[in-house]
């Protein structure tokens, strides 16, 4: 017999080999794998997702969710799946390594007059980029002898606005060490006000990265920081985005992406690199 | 030094205008990013799939042939789907996976391709057809993977149709798949995989 | 406790290879093609690899042969494939195979392969 979950009569019941065909599934489509430990979770979100498409039974949602053309289910359904929230020093071990061992690298071999260029997508209310030049601020040295460039972009124009405006909650900025929070922000009622240097010192654009008209003015970057969003993507957009990448790099150029991320499911354009702090992504060299 | 504010546009290079014939010509260039944009802008040119397989099938370079690949994917008809059966003849293994990988996101007809790849002598090719078929959202793909499993001789395309029996098997597979386990009684990692598909079926 | 790194894109064929070789006493993890093989032993080596030939976007060579150029201790690794002709035996040791074994795999088979590279007694 096999076992479930939840009370029976509580409505969509998840059982043991619905929960392995699902994981199977989903690990195999998003690259993310659930534990046993994690079925509470999952078995609630997978009934939520039942409930809202009607389909009644784990069976008839899988099928559905199988042999959907468009994708817009599995799309959902990851976006119930994973946690998405912004705040400063988000998956921080990046910006150490971005300080450590991606900048020194790219630095030992530009030339001095030129710029580092940054391109961090999405912005969402500004909490990444604005990390990153807090972190290149205190932690970088070569900050000291090179100008370093960040843009960030997204689609959604009023978290762009957001963003440019710099005003976060208690929220945000819990992950802030002290000092650095008394140095970059004021207090304002409730929020936190960031400092004019720092909102001047990042560049916000609107961009559509589904838009050849958009990303064509994207070129010659040494770090892309795409954290948590490609993975909302279906497959043909995901290789798009990737493929934009690519052309948006500086040969040697670098791509992080968010923690349970990865290019497994999506490009063999780019190495795989293991720095001390993290693993990330380069493009070669020899190319252009 | 420090922080500087930046704009996205570095460089406002005029956009080429290639005609067709410079362009398939560029597919030969000896720099590959000349190659990968020819790649890229080539597709709107008549000829493109044969000029664009025909690259395909000696490039080197995982960019160019990613742009290759991503242009027939656009072009995405039924000749692409020729050239792309004739790239899984191939004995370049990542070539063969990169024209399964394509295949499986065109959105042309491919069910002719499909039924002869599925006759092939080749058991390899037959695999490459199952594995296409995963990628297929039409209600053919039970009906396709249980015939299959009650007709092909080998050993291993067997298994990698019940293996994705395991995951859209229904009531309808499952006397199909017994009657698999008969046929291949030795072999344990079909009975491993034939009863996983039923227990999942049928949860007993 | 020795870790084995199973790479293939089939579910079914990771968890059949996974049983036979934790039955034995072997801790297993999972990947699902080349690229994902490479993180994970970047992130972590393992003491022995099964590596599939057919997989998307980087196959077993492809991985074999990353895996091979990485500063780290090289450890082995067994290609399972489903051809049978003697070239694809070559490309694999040129990618850096320490063994080749044709599918499906009798559990006997797999376990005494790995016993063998893993300079275990076998049984």
């Amino acid at each position: 017999m096999s076992t479930y979950s939840q009370k029976p009569g509580t409505g969509p019941v998840i059982s043991d080999e619905d929960f392995l065909k699902f994981k199977e599934f989903f690990y195999r489509r998003t690259g993310i794998d659930f534990e046993t430990s994690k079925r509470y979770f999952v078995d609630k979100r997978l009934v939520g997702r039942i409930e809202a498409t009607h389909t009644d039974t784990f069976r008839s949602y899988f099928t559905f969710l199988r042999f959907q053309a468009s994708g817009e289910e599995l799309q959902q359904l990851t976006n119930v799946m994973t946690v998405n929230e912004t705040y400063f020093l988000r998956e921080e071990y990046q910006f150490r390594c971005l300080v450590d061992s991606i900048l020194p690298e790219i630095a030992g071999r530009k030339a001095g007059a030129e710029k580092i260029r940054i391109w961090c997508i999405p912005s969402s209310t500004g909490e990444e980029p604005y990390s990153i030049a807090m972190y290149l601020l205190e932690h970088w040295p070569g900050i000291n002898q090179w100008d370093v460039e960040i843009i960030s972009s997204d689609i959604d124009t009023s978290v762009l606005r957001r963003a440019r405006a710099g005003r976060y909650s208690e929220r945000s900025i819990k992950k802030l060490p002290a000092h650095w929070l008394r140095k970059y922000f004021t207090s304002v009622g409730d929020d936190y006000q960031l400092c004019d240097d720092l909102r001047e010192a990042v560049e916000f654009t609107r961009v559509n990265l589904s838009e050849t008209a958009d990303t064509i003015k994207y070129r010659n970057f040494d770090v892309i920081f795409c954290r948590n969003l490609l993975i909302y993507f279906d497959d043909l957009s995901r290789k798009a985005a990737t493929d934009t990448f690519y052309e948006a790099l500086n040969p040697g150029g670098y791509i992080c992406l968010g923690h349970s991320e990865s290019m497994s499911r999506t490009s063999s354009l780019f190495k795989v690199v293991k720095f001390p702090d993290a693993i990330v992504y380069r493009k070669s060299l020899e190319s252009k | 030094m420090g922080l500087v504010k930046g704009k996205p546009t570095t460089s406002t290079g005029k956009p080429e205008r290639a005609n067709c014939e410079e362009l398939k010509a560029s597919l030969d260039n000896p720099d590959a990013s000349i190659r990968r944009h020819s790649a890229q802008k080539v597709l709107h040119c008549p000829d493109a799939v044969k000029a664009l397989a025909t690259r395909l099938k000696r490039e080197k370079d995982v960019a160019v042939r990613e742009a290759i690949l991503a242009s027939m994917g656009q072009i995405n008809n039924s000749e692409v789907v020729e050239e792309l059966v004739e790239c899984l003849r191939s004995d370049d293994a990542a070539l063969c996976n990169e024209a399964i990988e394509t295949l499986k996101l065109l959105t042309t007809d491919v069910s002719s391709a499909l039924k002869s790849l599925l006759a092939d002598p080749d058991p390899d090719l037959r695999i490459f057809a199952v594995n296409i078929i995963e990628s297929r959202c039409d209600p053919d793909v039970e009906r396709m993977l249980i015939g299959v499993i009650e007709r092909d001789i080998n050993v291993n395309v067997c298994a990698t149709a019940v293996d994705l029996l395991c995951e859209v098997g229904t009531e309808a597979a499952f006397d199909p798949i017994l009657q698999l386990k008969g046929r291949f009684a030795s072999e344990a990692y079909i009975q491993f995989a034939a009863d996983l598909a039923l227990k999942r079926i049928r949860e007993i | 406790m020795k870790r084995i790194l199973v790479v293939d894109d089939a579910a079914t064929v990771r968890m059949y290879h996974r049983g036979i070789l934790e039955s034995s006493g072997y801790t297993v993890e999972e990947a699902w093609n080349g690229i994902e093989a490479l993180e994970k032993a970047l992130e972590s080596p393992f003491d022995l690899y099964v590596v599939d030939v057919n997989m998307p976007k980087l196959d077993g060579y492809g991985f074999l042969r990353e895996l091979r150029q990485q500063d780290m201790p090289q450890q082995p690794a067994i290609m399972v494939s489903t051809e049978s002709a003697a070239r694809d035996e070559i490309v694999a040791y040129k990618a850096g195979a320490n063994g080749f074994l044709i599918k499906p795999l009798r559990p006997i088979q797999l376990l005494t392969y790995v016993r063998l590279m893993l300079g275990e007694a076998i049984q």
